[in-house]
């Protein structure tokens, strides 16, 4: 039977700290074997947790500002450079059986030549309109005033499907050009996923992290019994979190709704102070 | 094969008979025999007993004298721990330390002994017992703490304090006085006739997932919550008692002698009722929060409702109000001409918008006050429903 991984191993796993046979050997494990699966997806959530608590924190810029633009440098350099190769490799095949006619690439250079034509005619038309472009990127707040954009859309998303066989360089104008009701709830789904603490919270998930970290300081397992009832009782405890806390942040100037927050918080604190206790073994207190 | 299979079973037998009188030394060297130590004690005395499984009694008796006994103990020692003083005095502080052998209670791997163990103490006696998985029974000692992981523990006639906790097991206490400490994480935990033994005495209590049930408690200050549970309180009130409730899911059920006098401040979720048998008079009119930003064209939420009067048992008073606006559906009168229906779930949005608006959790507060309002409740379901009913 493999061993389990421990908890600093874990850590280093997520961290991306092991070595390459490490890693593969620890994600091979954690495939495997369920507790390890169930402790990787605990630390996973907590590291989350805390990145959300500690984002101000994290979002500190650590390397300056050049080495920033070096490694961007170097990273776009490189893209560039891979890309050109590929580029050049699959162009010299392609251009070696441009040449190469039959019946049916006959058909297929005709149709081309028909879309290709489509395509310049609607370009022209397109041109002729030159306020359009700016009315769509602009805002939602400008269309009573260009009322053919409703009428206009689905030919822009056809403009879409066709662009989306076009090369790599036409792709961004596919965002220009894309409804602006199917980019703006990617924007607020963003900023729903921000995790915002609420004043007062944080010390109490300080607190709570801590407590964690001691309990899973015992190298002892956790007795069945104990982990069950442990299991049991943080997900009430958690749930209550969870729905106080959304009741707070929809009621953002109502105490009360912070205070039944604060109380299921302390609960949780409570909670893992009992089953810190709990792990401690041996030994009476006077 | 044949030279495999005798050896096989040579084996087995070889290993069995090594393994079994090993058992029978380490666990229970003597077992079947009762082993008992007793001590001259001081009537002050403060005695702790700690062991891994087993059962723990402890009773109060009216000598000065400590009493140990078990039966599957394999060692039992009273050690004082109050030296430095007169060796010939009696003692006031005692560790009760059990194990299977010797060797086990003279190293460092103290409260390991599986045992039942038995101990009578002074009725004046403070007594400390864990225990990680067996029950706990104490009776008719002054200060009782008591820890299990998973057993149930019950105390009665402790006379100055009681400090109990469990994980997964439930809390009994019944005919005690002073303060009280009692925290169950999945148990419940239930309390009959407790009163306090000093003016200052506090009763707290608390449960994650267990409910609360308390009968005749009336220490001046008592303080129940849990995370998930109903909470219940039977008795008359102490005047100016302070009494405070909390919860996030369960009811809150507070039965009353048809007399209690107390000022109520309730918040319970708008969702939720707050029921009364007694007749309230409304307080005032807690200011609502400021509603949440909303978008345009999506419903705003409701407000806050006030109080609504008809629901004490033979109606209101004149000049009174009563909370609770759900008591008059359940007994089947119509709702007046005019008054709106009341709206439940999430309210969906109309026309193109995608997305379901969620009603935000609203909180409702009442203050209000029964007779001259001598005690003080304080209720805050998140939610679950306020009941008020008369014993």
């Amino acid at each position: 039977m493999i061993r389990c991984l421990d908890e600093a191993t874990l850590q280093c796993y997520f961290d991306g700290e092991l070595s390459p046979r490490l890693m593969e050997s620890a994600a091979a494990h954690l495939a495997s074997c369920a507790t390890c699966a169930a402790a990787a997806r605990e630390l996973a959530e907590e590291t989350a947790l805390l990145t959300s608590a500690l984002e101000a924190e994290f979002e500190v810029a650590v390397p300056t500002a050049a080495l920033r633009e070096r490694i961007d440098a170097a990273v776009l350099g490189e893209r560039v450079a891979s890309a050109g190769r590929v580029e050049k490799t699959s162009l010299f095949a392609s251009f070696a059986n441009v040449f190469s006619f039959n019946s049916q690439r006959t058909l297929g250079y005709a149709s081309l030549m028909v879309v290709l034509a489509f395509a310049t005619i609607f370009g022209i038309v397109k041109l002729r309109q030159p306020d359009l472009q700016p009315a769509i990127t602009d805002s939602q707040a400008s269309v009573p005033a260009t009322p053919p954009k409703s009428i206009s859309t689905p030919d822009i998303s056809n403009r879409v499907e066709v662009a989306d066989a076009a090369p790599p360089s036409v792709a961004p104008i596919r965002v220009k050009y894309s409804p602006s009701r199917s980019v703006t709830p990617k924007v607020v789904s963003v900023k729903a996923n921000q995790v915002e603490l609420l004043p007062g919270e944080r010390s109490y998930l300080q607190a709570i992290a801590r407590l964690d970290t001691t309990i899973k300081a015992n190298k002892n397992a956790m007795r069945p019994s104990l982990q069950v009832e442990y299991e049991k009782n943080l997900a009430f405890v958690d749930r209550a979190i969870a729905a106080t806390r959304t009741a707070a942040k929809s009621n953002p100037n109502d105490p009360d709704a912070a205070d039944f927050m604060f109380a299921a918080y302390q609960s949780k604190v409570d909670l893992l102070n009992t089953i810190a206790d709990a792990r401690l073994t041996g030994g009476r207190s006077h | 094969m044949k030279l495999l299979v005798v050896s096989a079973v040579a084996g087995l037998l070889f290993s069995l008979a090594g393994s079994t009188p090993a058992k029978t030394l380490k666990s229970d060297p003597a077992a079947g025999q009762k082993i008992e130590r007793s001590m001259p004690v001081s009537p002050q005395l403060t005695v702790t007993l700690c062991v891994a499984s087993g059962r723990l009694t402890v009773r109060a008796w009216e000598k000065n004298e400590l009493r140990v006994r078990s039966t599957n103990a394999g060692y039992v020692e009273l050690r004082r721990i109050d030296k430095g003083k007169d060796p010939s005095a009696p003692a006031w502080r005692i560790d009760v330390m059990v194990g299977q052998t010797v060797s086990q209670i003279n190293s460092k791997l103290d409260c390991q002994a599986l045992a039942d163990v038995d101990m009578d103490v002074p009725a004046t006696a403070t007594v400390q017992v864990q225990t990680r998985d067996g029950d706990i029974s104490i009776a008719g000692v002054a200060s009782a703490y008591a820890g299990s992981q998973n057993g149930n523990i019950a105390i009665e006639r402790a006379s100055k304090v009681v400090e109990a906790g469990s994980v997964g097991g439930s809390i009994s206490l019944r005919d005690s006085s002073g303060r009280v400490n009692l925290n169950s994480a999945g148990g419940i935990v239930e309390v009959t006739n407790v009163k306090p033994s000093a003016i200052d005495d506090t009763f707290e209590v608390g449960t994650v997932s267990g409910d609360i049930q308390l009968d005749r408690v009336s220490n001046p200050k008592v303080n129940a919550k849990t995370v998930n549970g109903n909470v219940t309180m039977t008795g008359p009130l102490a005047r100016s008692g302070h009494y405070a409730f909390t919860n996030m899911t369960g009811d809150v059920i507070l039965a009353l002698p048809h007399d209690a006098s107390f000022q109520l401040m309730a918040k319970v979720s708008e969702k939720r009722d707050i029921v009364s048998d007694f007749i309230l008079k409304y307080l005032e009119v807690p200011a609502p929060p400021a509603a949440p930003a909303v978008k345009p064209g999506t419903p705003a939420p409701e407000p806050i409702a006030e109080p609504k009067p008809g629901v004490a048992v033979g109606g209101p008073k004149k000049g009174e109000v009563t909370a609770g606006p759900k008591k008059t559906e359940a007994k089947g009168q119509p709702p007046q001409k005019g008054q709106a229906p009341q709206k439940t779930g999430p309210i969906m949005m109309p026309g193109p918008m995608e997305r379901t608006v969620i009603v935000p959790h609203v909180l409702r507060r009442v203050s209000a006050v029964c007779g001259s309002g001598d005690a003080m409740i304080s209720v805050a379901s998140f939610g679950g429903t306020v009941r008020l009913k008369k014993m």
